[in-house]
């Protein structure tokens, strides 16, 4: 049983490596592998390097463009499709994903105010986490102001609710934006995309992110009886009011601040975890990580095509749903395996 | 009685909003019994066990071994007691054996996963069941019978003493029934206590050590099977006549039509 979990993990992590080499060499400015070998014994050992490769171009290549854009594809990645595990564990529900309790609607908001207020980009991120979290608090204050009624579905009609508050005042604010500067960067930072990374800002938010996603994995046992519903789970000896806070906690912290670093990214967070379950099988132990370890590679090869498909770049969140949707329906045709 | 009772509840009342369910409930389960809970629908059986498992509030009237429920988490009462829940459908397909298996989670670690040792005393619980043939079959493929018996095996599994079991017959064949009755008369034998809700009197009659019968929200009948069943009580209750017969040395309750 073991041996087995642990042959995925490994698998998984030989896939990402292979991506992220693969994203690193490749580009604009294709670099070989005998310059990038060469490039890493003259970090190593300070290895004198020949004349024909022009080391600083290389290295500003490497080391300021394509890494924390790599780094950021992976933690973004990492984190949609780790909540979205997670949520669809706690909510039972095949269709959930991190925007079910209004987390991407309320960072969607905070952010165009922020971008309506300030010129400030720190300002907007700062804003887009903050509304993320009040968008999951308000579908939480929803969702419990009906007692004694089974709170997962007023939890995720609550959520609905919220979304559909933020994205309304989004629309407000698109609406009294100006029109010819502050509007479309509004509408592009939605669509998503990966390259504002810069390496001391990844690392930053990379902080938080791989920690939400370490608590995830630890807690991934107790989403199987979770699934099993609520009274059972008691039953069997889990503090469930205590594991759901945590994980709504965590699940929001990464998804949030997913979108902070790069807008509206659909699609990661719903299909990864399906396609996972529908590979393995449904048991957290090794969904919750490997959806990590999958989520990272698939937003790394989607930023891949969306650089090098066409000679303008496109935004990566219209990519992912591109190449969602269709996963998803045959996901949906296969569903049944995986879902009772 | 010397011993500490295993579950006691002196004077439990319960209601749902103003709707009053259990109206001064005084009952106690000893280790080795097995009770069967009887009464009509809404009467208050399914009620009284969740309040046991602390799965509802209530009033500070319940112990399990001396002590207040209110003081036990609910890791602590899963090293008590296994709730056997009637066999229902899982969002997600898991395997006999990982649903098995989460019946450890009460004796791991907060941030432990289940161990080899884990895996082997869930595969003994289905072999003690019978169906270790299963073992990698998906939960949601199974039959009801065979769903009502992992989730026996997963109680097993908990290593406690005491067992709950919500109508644990229900929806299942007449062969299943009887041979899942079976099970917990055998099981019974080795010690394991059970305290179970039934709809019917002769179940009642076949695997019980005791017979509480509840009524309205209160408790009108309390001892020995052949003490508690009989016509009156059945007409009582049910509103139905029947018959206790005597097969061999074993009573038996025959409804009869008016």
């Amino acid at each position: 049983m073991q041996a087995k979990e642990g042959r995925y993990i490994v698998g998984g992590v030989l896939l990402l490596s292979l991506f992220a080499l693969f994203s690193l060499l490749w580009g604009q400015y294709p670099i070989t592998l005998e310059t990038f070998g060469a490039y890493i014994k003259y970090l190593l050992f300070d290895t004198p390097v020949d004349k024909t490769y022009n080391i600083e171009l290389i290295h500003n290549i490497i080391a300021e463009i394509r890494l924390p854009r790599i780094l950021l594809a992976i933690l973004i990645g990492a984190a949609l499709a780790t909540s979205g595990a997670v949520f669809q564990a706690m909510f039972v529900n095949p269709l959930v994903s991190p925007g079910i309790l209004g987390v991407l609607g309320g960072a969607s908001f905070g952010a165009a105010c922020g971008m309506l207020l300030s010129e400030n980009w720190f300002i907007v991120q700062i804003m887009a986490f903050v509304f993320g979290f009040v968008a999951v608090g308000f579908a939480v204050f929803v969702g419990s102001m009906v007692t004694n009624s089974r709170s997962t579905v007023m939890l995720v009609l609550g959520g609905v609710i919220s979304g559909s508050l933020f994205t309304a005042l989004l629309s407000i604010v698109k609406y009294v934006a100006d029109p010819y500067s502050t509007l479309p960067a509004i509408v592009y930072w939605l669509m998503g995309s990966l390259s504002m990374a810069q390496l001391d800002e990844v690392l930053l938010v990379g902080i938080p992110i791989v920690l939400s996603i370490a608590g995830m994995i630890f807690m991934s046992k107790y989403f199987d009886l979770l699934s099993l519903g609520d009274e059972e789970a008691k039953a069997l000896g889990v503090n469930v009011k205590l594991i759901r806070i945590v994980a709504i906690i965590l699940a929001t912290l990464a998804s949030s601040l997913a979108v902070v670093m790069a807008g509206i990214i659909g699609w990661v967070g719903l299909i990864i975890p399906h396609i996972i379950r529908m590979a393995i099988g449904p048991s957290h132990k090794l969904l919750i990580p490997l959806s990590a370890i999958v989520g990272g590679a698939f937003l790394l090869a989607a930023d891949a095509v969306s650089r090098l498909a066409l000679s303008v770049e496109i935004p990566i969140g219209i990519l992912t749903s591109l190449i969602g949707i269709p996963i998803f329906i045959v996901v949906l045709k296969n569903a049944r395996a995986a879902w009772n | 009685m010397e011993l500490t009772p295993m579950i006691q509840v002196q004077d439990l009342h319960f209601a749902y909003k103003k709707h009053k369910v259990l109206k001064g409930i005084d009952f106690d389960l000893h280790k080795g019994e097995v009770i069967s809970l009887l009464g009509p629908n809404g009467c208050g059986k399914s009620t009284l066990i969740r309040l046991v498992l602390k799965l509802l509030d209530a009033e500070d009237k319940i112990k399990i071994q001396g002590r207040s429920l209110q003081e036990y988490s609910h890791k602590e009462i899963a090293s008590h007691i296994a709730y056997i829940p009637q066999y229902h459908n899982v969002p997600f397909n898991y395997s006999v054996l990982e649903m098995v298996v989460m019946g450890r989670i009460s004796k791991l670690g907060f941030f432990a996963s289940p161990s080899k040792k884990d895996y082997e005393i869930a595969s003994l619980a289905l072999e003690r069941i019978g169906i270790s043939e299963l073992k990698e079959r998906p939960f949601g493929q199974l039959s009801g019978g065979q769903k009502q018996l992992v989730l026996l095996a997963r109680a097993i599994a908990q290593e406690v003493n005491v067992f709950i079991m919500d109508e644990p017959v229900n929806g299942l064949d007449y062969g299943n029934q009887i041979r899942l009755l079976e099970l917990i008369n055998s099981l019974a034998g080795e010690g394991y206590t059970f305290l179970k809700t039934t709809h019917y009197p002769d179940h009642a009659l076949l695997v019980s050590s005791r017979v509480v019968v509840m009524h309205e929200g209160k408790i009108i009948a309390n001892g020995t099977p052949e003490e508690v069943i009989h016509s009156e009580m059945i007409e009582n209750v049910y509103g139905i006549k029947a018959e206790i017969i005597t097969h061999d040395t074993h009573k038996r309750c025959v409804p009869l039509f008016r």
